[in-house]
């Protein structure tokens, strides 16, 4: 018992520090920083202005100024759009792609590549989609009769135009999550319904459903986690605007610190961010121990 | 006809639908950056048109296109090398250590990767520019590694967990070292999991926007701001645009078609089984 406490700690000194050491120097010492800076009344264009400590001012001012609870409002509203279409879609497609049928395995393959692709990217082309005047999306659209919407142009479409960006790339990852999943559960239940001779949308409901609901909800967790952060694409389209329609979380720390230059503000700002971000990863941790010992069982 | 035929149609049918819905932006990236200026936004769409090579072209006459390309090469691979020895490092330790405590640790490191870009980004600027090192690839491959690490880490304990320590303590009794166990004995057998989370370390490099935004300049620009710029200079170049981003998306694309059934293990971080 004693050797292996002492090959522990061997282990950890040599092959575990280097990491500890590094993620606090490059990622808890910044954040330290952050937290040094929310007190501090600090404007980075005029470097040579002392950064005068400020108490909580800059805390105040956040929580309870428009500008930052409209910010918030709206990354959670995007994050309710994007992730109840990306769920039930990415569902209802791994549910397609998991039939045995000739050609699936390339259908899954091809369907994943959203996901690799740079956001920026992403970003660019929906622009391109939806061009004001030239976009092929309202093109298309016209010839059902539908249109033209200004997608990125008009306070009341552009939210849903990045949000349909958003959905584009992530749905994918429903969809693997769930096939990968589908693949896993056993096929005894489904023998057993079959020959009681349950309808389709039973044996979904309460045989295949109640399986997969651990692993679909920490794939929730996850991507809400991801959609808090949601930048690029939302700067590459609208860059929070028009107006502040689409100014999230990220682009309203972005303004406060690189066009305002006012640096405690961000920084107050995305400490709270940071506050929320933690509950969220506590609760993806929670579904996924949760998830595990489902899978376990 | 049987209604298992007629199902089967139907599924097919449904099946092209979700295709040409998920597949169109990329055609469309392709097909652009191939397409003369003058049809690019024509009405109805052409299709069938003489590809030209001419966006691809101004991409590295008119634009520095290969320096920037060099420069995500230097960043993605550096911060990749980096990750890699520091990850797979506490990957072993944390897959090897039996106390309770290192649970906690191996959570610490995960969440690293989670919190929000913007939240230290400001930090960074600051950090960066009073020790000289903004606009330099040394400052992305820095901080892309916070993102990285505990990527490998996660990715490479599923492999050492794999590997059984009788094979381990066979060696350590022919009077091998822990470390030499772990270089000699170890590391070989885990040479997938060290491939898997290279490519993920590196695609996720290079296709970082944010802080290659904010930390660089026009020395160390990458590909991703590169592309980017294209827009907001004078005239809209959808062409050389579109061609650019198809160089930014080469490298995802090659890593879905070669090794797809990695993507579950690094992108659900344990939601799924892979």
């Amino acid at each position: 018992m004693n050797h292996t406490v002492s090959r522990d700690r061997r282990i950890a000194l040599v092959f575990l520090l280097p990491a500890v050491v590094i993620l606090f120097v490059t990622t808890i010492y910044p954040m330290l920083y952050a937290l040094w800076l929310s007190f501090r009344s600090y404007d980075l264009s005029k470097p040579f202005i002392p950064r005068v400590f400020v108490g909580v001012a800059n805390y105040v001012e956040v929580l309870s100024s428009q500008a930052f609870l409209h910010a918030l409002l709206t990354t959670f509203k995007l994050m309710a759009m994007t992730l109840s279409v990306q769920v039930v879609l990415g569902v209802g497609i791994a549910l397609l792609v998991t039939q045995k049928l000739p050609g699936m395995a390339v259908v899954r393959t091809l369907l994943l590549i959203p996901m690799m692709i740079s956001p920026v990217i992403v970003g660019l082309v929906w622009l391109f989609l939806y061009f004001p005047e030239l976009g092929y999306l309202n093109y298309f659209l016209s010839l059902v009769g539908i249109g033209p919407v200004a997608w990125i142009t008009s306070t009341g479409w552009a939210l849903t135009a990045i949000a349909i960006a958003d959905i584009w790339q992530w749905t994918p990852f429903f969809m693997m999550g769930t096939a990968a999943a589908l693949q896993s559960l056993s096929p005894e239940p489904y023998e057993a319904a079959r020959i009681d001779g349950n309808s389709r949308f039973d044996v979904f409901r309460y045989i295949t459903l109640p399986q997969l609901k651990p692993v679909i909800i920490s794939l929730l967790f996850l991507r809400a986690i991801d959609a808090f952060k949601i930048y690029d694409i939302i700067f590459v389209l609208t860059k929070g605007g028009p107006a502040d329609a689409t100014e999230v979380i990220s682009l309203y720390i972005y303004r406060q610190s690189f066009t305002f230059w006012r640096m405690g503000v961000g920084a107050a700002a995305s400490f709270v961010s940071l506050i929320i971000i933690t509950i969220l990863i506590t609760f993806f941790f929670k579904s996924l121990q949760r998830s595990q010992a489902a899978l376990a069982r | 006809m049987t209604a298992n035929a007629r199902e089967k149609i139907l599924l097919y049918i449904l099946i092209a639908i979700v295709l040409i819905v998920f597949m169109t932006p990329i055609y469309l990236i392709v097909v652009s950056s191939l397409k003369p200026s003058a049809l690019m936004f024509s009405r109805p769409p052409t299709f069938i048109f003489t590809p030209t090579l001419q966006h691809y072209y101004d991409l590295f006459t008119m634009r520095p296109f290969h320096l920037q390309i060099l420069n995500s090469l230097i960043v993605a691979l550096g911060s990749t090398a980096f990750s890699l020895v520091v990850g797979s490092l506490a990957a072993y330790a944390i897959s090897r250590i039996k106390s309770r405590w290192i649970n906690d640790v191996s959570f610490w490191i995960l969440s690293m990767r989670m919190f929000p870009p913007i939240a230290v980004v400001v930090p960074y600027y600051i950090i960066f520019k009073s020790i000289g090192l903004l606009d330099t690839p040394l400052a992305l491959i820095i901080v892309y590694s916070t993102f990285n690490i505990p990527l490998t880490v996660w990715l490479m304990k599923g492999f050492f967990d794999e590997v059984p320590e009788a094979l381990e303590e066979a060696a350590q009794v022919d009077g091998h070292g822990v470390i030499a166990t772990f270089w000699y004995v170890t590391l070989p057998l885990t040479a997938p999991g060290l491939a898997v989370a290279a490519v993920f370390c590196f695609i996720f490099s290079w296709n970082e926007f944010l802080f290659a935004l904010m930390l660089t300049g026009s020395k160390a620009q990458t590909v991703t701001i590169a592309v980017m710029s294209f827009w907001s200079s004078d005239a809209v170049q959808w062409g050389r645009i579109m061609a650019g981003s198809f160089v930014v998306l080469i490298p995802g694309v090659i890593f879905v078609l070669t090794c797809q059934r990695w993507l579950v293990k690094g992108l659900t971080m344990g939601s799924v089984k892979g």
